[in-house]
Protein backbone atom coordinates (compact mmCIF):
# COMPACT_ATOMS: atom_id res chain seq x y z
CA UNK A 1 0.00 0.00 0.00
CA UNK A 2 1.27 3.38 -1.40
CA UNK A 3 1.63 6.72 1.28
CA UNK A 4 -0.68 8.43 -0.60
CA UNK A 5 -3.54 5.49 -0.02
CA UNK A 6 -3.15 5.45 3.07
CA UNK A 7 -3.83 9.15 3.86
CA UNK A 8 -6.52 9.35 1.01
CA UNK A 9 -7.87 6.06 3.29
CA UNK A 10 -7.55 8.14 6.66
CA UNK A 11 -9.86 10.64 5.36
CA UNK A 12 -12.04 8.50 3.97
CA UNK A 13 -12.69 7.00 7.01
CA UNK A 14 -12.90 10.62 8.63
CA UNK A 15 -15.27 11.69 6.26
CA UNK A 16 -17.46 8.19 7.38
CA UNK A 17 -17.41 8.87 11.00
CA UNK A 18 -18.68 12.25 10.72
CA UNK A 19 -21.30 11.38 8.46
CA UNK A 20 -22.55 8.55 11.17
CA UNK A 21 -22.11 10.95 13.72
CA UNK A 22 -24.50 12.89 11.65
CA UNK A 23 -27.09 10.27 11.31
CA UNK A 24 -26.63 9.30 15.34
CA UNK A 25 -27.67 13.04 16.09
CA UNK A 26 -24.55 14.48 18.02
CA UNK A 27 -23.81 17.87 18.80
CA UNK A 28 -22.46 20.16 16.16
CA UNK A 29 -19.63 21.07 18.67
CA UNK A 30 -18.83 17.35 18.48
CA UNK A 31 -18.61 16.46 14.74
CA UNK A 32 -15.35 17.58 13.51
CA UNK A 33 -13.87 16.03 16.58
CA UNK A 34 -15.75 12.87 15.81
CA UNK A 35 -14.16 13.44 11.92
CA UNK A 36 -10.24 14.00 13.22
CA UNK A 37 -10.92 10.68 15.64
CA UNK A 38 -12.00 8.80 12.51
CA UNK A 39 -9.08 9.65 10.75
CA UNK A 40 -6.89 8.88 13.12
CA UNK A 41 -8.51 5.79 13.87
CA UNK A 42 -7.78 5.01 10.07
CA UNK A 43 -4.40 5.99 10.36
CA UNK A 44 -2.89 3.65 12.74
CA UNK A 45 -5.72 0.71 11.30
CA UNK A 46 -3.66 1.47 7.88
CA UNK A 47 -0.20 2.59 9.01
CA UNK A 48 0.20 -0.73 11.32
CA UNK A 49 -1.63 -2.63 8.20
CA UNK A 50 1.40 -1.10 6.33
CA UNK A 51 3.85 -1.87 8.35
CA UNK A 52 2.99 -5.35 8.31
CA UNK A 53 0.84 -6.24 11.24
CA UNK A 54 -2.15 -8.22 10.89
CA UNK A 55 -5.50 -7.12 10.01
CA UNK A 56 -6.70 -8.34 13.33
CA UNK A 57 -4.17 -6.74 15.86
CA UNK A 58 -4.36 -3.41 13.56
CA UNK A 59 -8.07 -3.15 14.19
CA UNK A 60 -7.38 -3.35 17.68
CA UNK A 61 -4.83 -0.85 17.69
CA UNK A 62 -7.01 1.51 16.52
CA UNK A 63 -10.16 1.10 18.55
CA UNK A 64 -8.01 1.24 21.63
CA UNK A 65 -6.70 4.73 20.52
CA UNK A 66 -9.80 5.87 19.75
CA UNK A 67 -10.99 4.37 23.16
CA UNK A 68 -8.01 6.60 24.72
CA UNK A 69 -8.20 9.69 22.74
CA UNK A 70 -12.36 10.05 23.17
CA UNK A 71 -11.97 10.23 27.01
CA UNK A 72 -9.55 13.06 26.39
CA UNK A 73 -12.08 14.86 23.83
CA UNK A 74 -14.80 13.95 26.42
CA UNK A 75 -13.06 16.33 29.18
CA UNK A 76 -12.83 18.96 26.36
CA UNK A 77 -15.64 18.84 24.80
CA UNK A 78 -18.25 18.20 27.88
CA UNK A 79 -19.75 15.12 25.83
CA UNK A 80 -19.74 11.71 27.59
CA UNK A 81 -17.13 9.38 25.43
CA UNK A 82 -19.67 7.13 23.91
CA UNK A 83 -20.43 9.89 21.78
CA UNK A 84 -16.73 10.34 19.88
CA UNK A 85 -16.03 6.55 20.17
CA UNK A 86 -19.24 4.96 18.11
CA UNK A 87 -19.14 6.58 14.86
CA UNK A 88 -15.20 6.64 14.87
CA UNK A 89 -15.00 2.99 14.72
CA UNK A 90 -18.12 2.34 12.83
CA UNK A 91 -15.45 2.80 9.81
CA UNK A 92 -13.36 0.34 10.76
CA UNK A 93 -15.93 -2.67 10.53
CA UNK A 94 -15.03 -5.20 8.32
CA UNK A 95 -18.00 -4.88 5.94
CA UNK A 96 -15.70 -6.09 2.83
CA UNK A 97 -14.95 -9.72 4.87
CA UNK A 98 -18.70 -9.81 6.45
CA UNK A 99 -20.05 -9.74 3.08
CA UNK A 100 -17.82 -12.54 1.45
CA UNK A 101 -18.44 -14.53 4.01
CA UNK A 102 -22.21 -14.29 3.54
CA UNK A 103 -21.13 -14.84 -0.16
CA UNK A 104 -19.28 -17.76 0.85
CA UNK A 105 -22.02 -19.26 3.42
CA UNK A 106 -24.39 -18.97 0.22
CA UNK A 107 -22.59 -20.70 -2.28
CA UNK A 108 -22.01 -23.70 0.12
CA UNK A 109 -25.85 -24.07 0.45
CA UNK A 110 -25.94 -24.93 -3.74
CA UNK A 111 -22.69 -26.27 -4.53
CA UNK A 112 -22.46 -30.30 -5.27
CA UNK A 113 -18.83 -31.12 -6.35
CA UNK A 114 -16.67 -31.92 -3.41
CA UNK A 115 -13.90 -30.01 -4.47
CA UNK A 116 -15.10 -26.88 -4.97
CA UNK A 117 -17.06 -27.58 -1.89
CA UNK A 118 -14.08 -27.88 -0.01
CA UNK A 119 -12.37 -24.71 -1.04
CA UNK A 120 -15.17 -22.32 -0.70
CA UNK A 121 -15.25 -23.75 2.53
CA UNK A 122 -11.68 -23.01 3.49
CA UNK A 123 -11.96 -19.22 2.05
CA UNK A 124 -15.64 -18.69 3.66
CA UNK A 125 -14.26 -19.65 7.08
CA UNK A 126 -10.84 -17.81 6.56
CA UNK A 127 -13.18 -14.54 5.63
CA UNK A 128 -15.63 -15.08 8.85
CA UNK A 129 -12.78 -16.20 11.21
CA UNK A 130 -11.52 -12.39 10.32
CA UNK A 131 -14.42 -10.89 10.05
CA UNK A 132 -15.93 -11.81 13.47
CA UNK A 133 -12.26 -11.30 15.53
CA UNK A 134 -11.91 -8.26 13.71
CA UNK A 135 -15.76 -7.28 15.23
CA UNK A 136 -14.44 -8.51 19.17
CA UNK A 137 -11.58 -6.62 18.69
CA UNK A 138 -12.80 -3.57 17.80
CA UNK A 139 -15.82 -4.06 20.74
CA UNK A 140 -13.23 -4.27 23.12
CA UNK A 141 -10.45 -2.27 21.94
CA UNK A 142 -12.69 0.40 22.55
CA UNK A 143 -13.88 -0.72 26.09
CA UNK A 144 -10.69 -1.38 27.34
CA UNK A 145 -9.50 2.40 27.96
CA UNK A 146 -12.91 3.31 29.62
CA UNK A 147 -12.26 0.30 32.19
CA UNK A 148 -9.29 0.69 32.99
CA UNK A 149 -9.81 4.79 33.17
CA UNK A 150 -12.31 4.80 35.27
CA UNK A 151 -11.74 3.54 38.50
CA UNK A 152 -9.89 6.89 38.37
CA UNK A 153 -12.28 9.35 37.46
CA UNK A 154 -15.21 7.90 39.90
CA UNK A 155 -12.89 8.14 43.05
CA UNK A 156 -12.39 11.94 41.53
CA UNK A 157 -15.81 12.84 41.28
CA UNK A 158 -18.47 10.79 42.35
CA UNK A 159 -19.57 11.31 46.33
CA UNK A 160 -18.33 8.88 49.09
CA UNK A 161 -20.95 7.57 50.20
CA UNK B 1 -49.71 12.52 50.80
CA UNK B 2 -47.15 15.04 52.99
CA UNK B 3 -44.42 16.89 51.26
CA UNK B 4 -41.04 14.47 52.11
CA UNK B 5 -43.14 11.37 50.04
CA UNK B 6 -44.66 13.99 47.02
CA UNK B 7 -41.18 14.87 46.82
CA UNK B 8 -39.62 11.09 46.64
CA UNK B 9 -42.58 10.28 43.68
CA UNK B 10 -41.68 13.35 42.24
CA UNK B 11 -38.03 12.85 41.82
CA UNK B 12 -38.80 9.31 40.99
CA UNK B 13 -40.91 9.79 37.91
CA UNK B 14 -37.98 12.67 36.54
CA UNK B 15 -35.70 10.21 37.24
CA UNK B 16 -37.85 7.62 35.38
CA UNK B 17 -38.28 9.76 32.33
CA UNK B 18 -34.01 10.89 32.16
CA UNK B 19 -33.44 7.00 32.08
CA UNK B 20 -35.98 6.15 29.54
CA UNK B 21 -34.55 9.04 27.52
CA UNK B 22 -31.43 7.82 27.94
CA UNK B 23 -31.94 4.12 27.07
CA UNK B 24 -33.54 4.83 23.82
CA UNK B 25 -31.03 7.47 22.66
CA UNK B 26 -28.17 4.66 23.22
CA UNK B 27 -26.42 5.02 26.06
CA UNK B 28 -24.57 2.11 27.86
CA UNK B 29 -26.65 0.33 31.07
CA UNK B 30 -23.49 1.62 33.13
CA UNK B 31 -23.70 5.31 31.69
CA UNK B 32 -27.52 5.29 32.57
CA UNK B 33 -27.10 3.90 35.83
CA UNK B 34 -24.26 6.74 36.83
CA UNK B 35 -26.59 9.79 35.31
CA UNK B 36 -29.48 8.37 37.32
CA UNK B 37 -27.45 8.22 40.87
CA UNK B 38 -25.56 11.64 40.16
CA UNK B 39 -28.55 12.98 39.47
CA UNK B 40 -30.38 11.36 42.84
CA UNK B 41 -27.94 12.21 44.97
CA UNK B 42 -28.01 15.84 43.61
CA UNK B 43 -31.06 16.21 44.48
CA UNK B 44 -30.63 14.46 48.01
CA UNK B 45 -32.30 10.91 47.57
CA UNK B 46 -31.07 7.78 47.47
CA UNK B 47 -32.24 5.11 44.80
CA UNK B 48 -32.01 1.62 43.57
CA UNK B 49 -32.32 1.02 39.71
CA UNK B 50 -33.56 -2.04 37.75
CA UNK B 51 -32.36 -1.62 33.91
CA UNK B 52 -33.55 -3.49 31.21
CA UNK B 53 -33.40 -3.04 27.79
CA UNK B 54 -37.30 -1.75 27.51
CA UNK B 55 -38.21 -1.41 31.17
CA UNK B 56 -36.71 0.35 33.89
CA UNK B 57 -37.61 0.42 37.72
CA UNK B 58 -36.84 2.77 40.36
CA UNK B 59 -36.57 3.44 43.77
CA UNK B 60 -36.07 6.10 45.75
CA UNK B 61 -35.47 6.33 49.84
CA UNK B 62 -35.13 9.95 50.81
CA UNK B 63 -32.52 10.46 54.12
CA UNK B 64 -34.17 9.26 56.82
CA UNK B 65 -35.52 5.90 55.21
CA UNK B 66 -38.28 7.03 55.92
CA UNK B 67 -40.32 7.53 52.90
CA UNK B 68 -39.93 5.53 49.36
CA UNK B 69 -41.28 5.43 45.77
CA UNK B 70 -41.30 2.68 43.77
CA UNK B 71 -42.10 3.26 40.04
CA UNK B 72 -42.04 1.23 36.74
CA UNK B 73 -41.44 2.82 33.52
CA UNK B 74 -41.67 1.35 29.73
CA UNK B 75 -39.29 2.65 27.54
CA UNK B 76 -39.75 3.97 23.97
CA UNK B 77 -38.60 2.16 21.07
CA UNK B 78 -34.91 2.79 20.69
CA UNK B 79 -33.99 5.26 18.41
CA UNK B 80 -30.39 6.98 18.51
CA UNK B 81 -29.90 10.47 19.55
CA UNK B 82 -26.59 11.08 21.15
CA UNK B 83 -27.43 15.10 21.53
CA UNK B 84 -29.47 13.61 24.56
CA UNK B 85 -27.06 11.45 25.85
CA UNK B 86 -24.89 14.70 25.60
CA UNK B 87 -27.12 17.03 27.17
CA UNK B 88 -27.95 14.64 30.14
CA UNK B 89 -24.70 13.91 30.97
CA UNK B 90 -23.88 17.76 31.04
CA UNK B 91 -27.31 18.58 33.36
CA UNK B 92 -26.55 15.51 35.78
CA UNK B 93 -23.17 17.50 36.43
CA UNK B 94 -25.37 20.85 37.32
CA UNK B 95 -27.54 18.77 39.43
CA UNK B 96 -24.90 16.79 41.01
CA UNK B 97 -22.98 20.14 41.94
CA UNK B 98 -26.04 21.36 43.48
CA UNK B 99 -27.09 24.37 41.07
CA UNK B 100 -30.26 22.90 39.80
CA UNK B 101 -33.59 21.61 41.19
CA UNK B 102 -35.70 19.44 39.91
CA UNK B 103 -38.01 21.72 38.06
CA UNK B 104 -34.90 22.57 35.95
CA UNK B 105 -34.18 19.20 35.48
CA UNK B 106 -37.54 18.18 34.18
CA UNK B 107 -37.73 21.85 31.91
CA UNK B 108 -33.94 20.70 30.88
CA UNK B 109 -35.16 17.18 29.60
CA UNK B 110 -38.15 18.44 27.92
CA UNK B 111 -36.25 21.49 25.72
CA UNK B 112 -33.48 18.51 25.09
CA UNK B 113 -36.28 16.28 23.40
CA UNK B 114 -37.01 19.15 21.56
CA UNK B 115 -33.99 19.59 19.96
CA UNK B 116 -34.25 19.46 16.13
CA UNK B 117 -32.16 16.94 14.49
CA UNK B 118 -29.97 17.51 11.32
CA UNK B 119 -32.10 18.00 8.24
CA UNK B 120 -33.18 15.16 6.31
CA UNK B 121 -31.47 15.82 3.11
CA UNK B 122 -28.05 16.82 5.04
CA UNK B 123 -28.12 13.57 7.10
CA UNK B 124 -28.87 11.48 3.30
CA UNK B 125 -26.00 13.62 1.88
CA UNK B 126 -23.37 13.18 4.43
CA UNK B 127 -24.34 9.34 4.95
CA UNK B 128 -24.42 9.49 1.70
CA UNK B 129 -20.87 10.29 1.38
CA UNK B 130 -19.98 7.98 4.23
CA UNK B 131 -20.64 5.26 2.22
CA UNK B 132 -18.29 6.71 -0.97
CA UNK B 133 -15.90 6.82 1.58
CA UNK B 134 -16.24 3.42 2.87
CA UNK B 135 -15.99 2.35 -1.08
CA UNK B 136 -13.12 4.05 -1.28
CA UNK B 137 -11.91 2.03 2.03
CA UNK B 138 -12.08 -1.42 0.03
CA UNK B 139 -10.49 -0.47 -2.59
CA UNK B 140 -12.99 1.45 -5.27
CA UNK B 141 -12.30 3.70 -7.74
CA UNK B 142 -14.43 7.27 -8.43
CA UNK B 143 -17.63 5.15 -10.14
CA UNK B 144 -17.96 2.64 -7.45
CA UNK B 145 -17.87 5.76 -5.27
CA UNK B 146 -20.71 7.20 -7.18
CA UNK B 147 -22.68 3.90 -7.16
CA UNK B 148 -22.24 3.50 -3.15
CA UNK B 149 -23.07 6.88 -2.47
CA UNK B 150 -26.48 6.32 -4.64
CA UNK B 151 -26.95 3.36 -3.07
CA UNK B 152 -26.67 4.60 0.34
CA UNK B 153 -28.49 7.73 -0.39
CA UNK B 154 -31.06 5.75 -1.27
CA UNK B 155 -31.52 2.73 0.69
CA UNK B 156 -31.46 5.29 3.97
CA UNK B 157 -33.90 7.30 2.48
CA UNK B 158 -36.42 4.18 2.25
CA UNK B 159 -35.18 3.16 6.04
CA UNK B 160 -36.76 6.57 6.85
CA UNK B 161 -39.54 6.76 4.81
CA UNK B 162 -40.70 2.69 6.30
CA UNK B 163 -39.83 3.87 9.49
CA UNK B 164 -42.15 7.02 9.55
CA UNK B 165 -44.98 4.33 8.10
CA UNK B 166 -44.70 2.57 11.46
CA UNK B 167 -43.51 -0.76 9.91
CA UNK B 168 -41.56 -3.32 12.18
CA UNK B 169 -37.83 -1.81 12.39
CA UNK B 170 -36.22 -4.84 11.51
CA UNK B 171 -38.21 -4.66 7.84
CA UNK B 172 -37.37 -0.99 7.99
CA UNK B 173 -34.04 -2.44 7.57
CA UNK B 174 -34.72 -5.05 5.34
CA UNK B 175 -36.19 -2.66 2.83
CA UNK B 176 -33.13 -0.34 2.93
CA UNK B 177 -30.95 -3.56 2.49
CA UNK B 178 -32.43 -4.68 -0.34
CA UNK B 179 -33.04 -0.83 -1.97
CA UNK B 180 -29.11 -0.57 -1.85
CA UNK B 181 -28.43 -3.51 -2.93
CA UNK B 182 -30.24 -3.42 -5.81
CA UNK B 183 -29.30 -0.09 -7.02
CA UNK B 184 -25.23 -1.24 -6.79
CA UNK B 185 -26.65 -4.83 -8.15
CA UNK B 186 -27.17 -2.95 -10.86
CA UNK B 187 -23.97 -1.22 -11.42
CA UNK B 188 -22.06 -4.95 -10.95
CA UNK B 189 -24.58 -6.74 -13.32
CA UNK B 190 -24.01 -4.23 -16.36
CA UNK B 191 -20.25 -4.22 -14.86
CA UNK B 192 -20.20 -0.41 -14.08
CA UNK B 193 -16.67 1.13 -12.74
CA UNK B 194 -13.56 -1.01 -12.06
CA UNK B 195 -14.18 -3.07 -8.21
CA UNK B 196 -18.68 -3.33 -8.48
CA UNK B 197 -17.96 -5.71 -6.24
CA UNK B 198 -16.64 -3.27 -3.19
CA UNK B 199 -19.69 -0.80 -4.09
CA UNK B 200 -22.05 -3.85 -3.33
CA UNK B 201 -20.07 -4.63 -0.26
CA UNK B 202 -19.86 -1.01 0.68
CA UNK B 203 -23.71 0.21 0.00
CA UNK B 204 -25.22 -1.62 3.01
CA UNK B 205 -22.63 -0.96 5.83
CA UNK B 206 -24.47 1.74 7.16
CA UNK B 207 -27.49 -0.16 8.48
CA UNK B 208 -24.50 -2.39 10.22
CA UNK B 209 -25.86 -2.08 14.06
CA UNK B 210 -22.92 -0.59 15.73
CA UNK B 211 -24.48 1.22 18.44
CA UNK B 212 -26.60 -2.02 19.50
CA UNK B 213 -23.21 -4.39 19.53
CA UNK B 214 -20.65 -1.87 20.72
CA UNK B 215 -23.15 -1.71 23.42
CA UNK B 216 -23.66 -5.07 23.95
CA UNK B 217 -19.51 -5.40 24.22
CA UNK B 218 -19.39 -2.87 26.68
CA UNK B 219 -22.65 -3.65 28.65
CA UNK B 220 -20.77 -7.20 29.01
CA UNK B 221 -17.83 -5.89 30.15
CA UNK B 222 -19.09 -3.65 33.00
CA UNK B 223 -20.87 -7.22 33.69
CA UNK B 224 -24.54 -5.83 32.98
CA UNK B 225 -24.10 -9.45 30.92
CA UNK B 226 -28.29 -9.70 30.76
CA UNK B 227 -28.53 -6.26 28.89
CA UNK B 228 -25.48 -7.21 26.98
CA UNK B 229 -26.99 -10.50 25.87
CA UNK B 230 -30.61 -8.66 24.37
CA UNK B 231 -28.19 -5.76 22.63
CA UNK B 232 -26.17 -8.53 21.25
CA UNK B 233 -29.21 -10.50 19.77
CA UNK B 234 -31.07 -7.22 18.53
CA UNK B 235 -27.72 -6.35 16.50
CA UNK B 236 -27.54 -9.68 15.04
CA UNK B 237 -31.37 -10.10 13.91
CA UNK B 238 -30.10 -6.71 12.33
CA UNK B 239 -27.53 -7.83 10.81
CA UNK B 240 -29.92 -10.87 9.59
CA UNK B 241 -32.09 -8.39 8.43
CA UNK B 242 -29.36 -7.03 5.94
CA UNK B 243 -28.25 -10.39 4.86
CA UNK B 244 -31.79 -11.20 3.82
CA UNK B 245 -31.82 -8.03 1.44
CA UNK B 246 -28.40 -8.77 0.23
CA UNK B 247 -29.35 -12.42 -0.52
CA UNK B 248 -32.50 -11.38 -2.27
CA UNK B 249 -30.89 -9.37 -4.57
CA UNK B 250 -27.97 -11.93 -5.32
CA UNK B 251 -30.79 -14.54 -5.80
CA UNK B 252 -32.48 -11.96 -8.28
CA UNK B 253 -29.21 -11.17 -10.29
CA UNK B 254 -28.24 -14.68 -10.69
CA UNK B 255 -31.03 -15.83 -12.85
Amino acid sequence: MEILEIITKCLAAGVAAAGFGMLFNVPQRTLLPIGILGALGGLVKFGAMYFGVGIVFSSFAAATVIGVVSIRMAHSKDSPPLVFYIPSVIPLIPGFFIYRMMLGIMSLISVSSTEVYLQNLITTVNNGTKAIFILISLGIGVAVPMLITRKETMKKKEPGG
Amino acid sequence: MNEETSNASEVGSILLDVGAALMSSGASTHRTRLTLERLASGLGFKIELLITQRALMVTVIDKDQEHFFSRLKRTSPHKINFKIVSGVSRMSWRVFDGEWNIEQVAAELRRLKKLPHYSQWLVLSTVGLAGAAFCHIFGGGLIDMAVAFTATFSGLFVRQQATLKKFNPYVCVFFAALTASLIAGFAEFFNFGNHPDAAFSTSVLFLVPGVPLINSVTDMMDGNIQNGIVRMVNGLIIAFAIAMGVFTVRILFSF
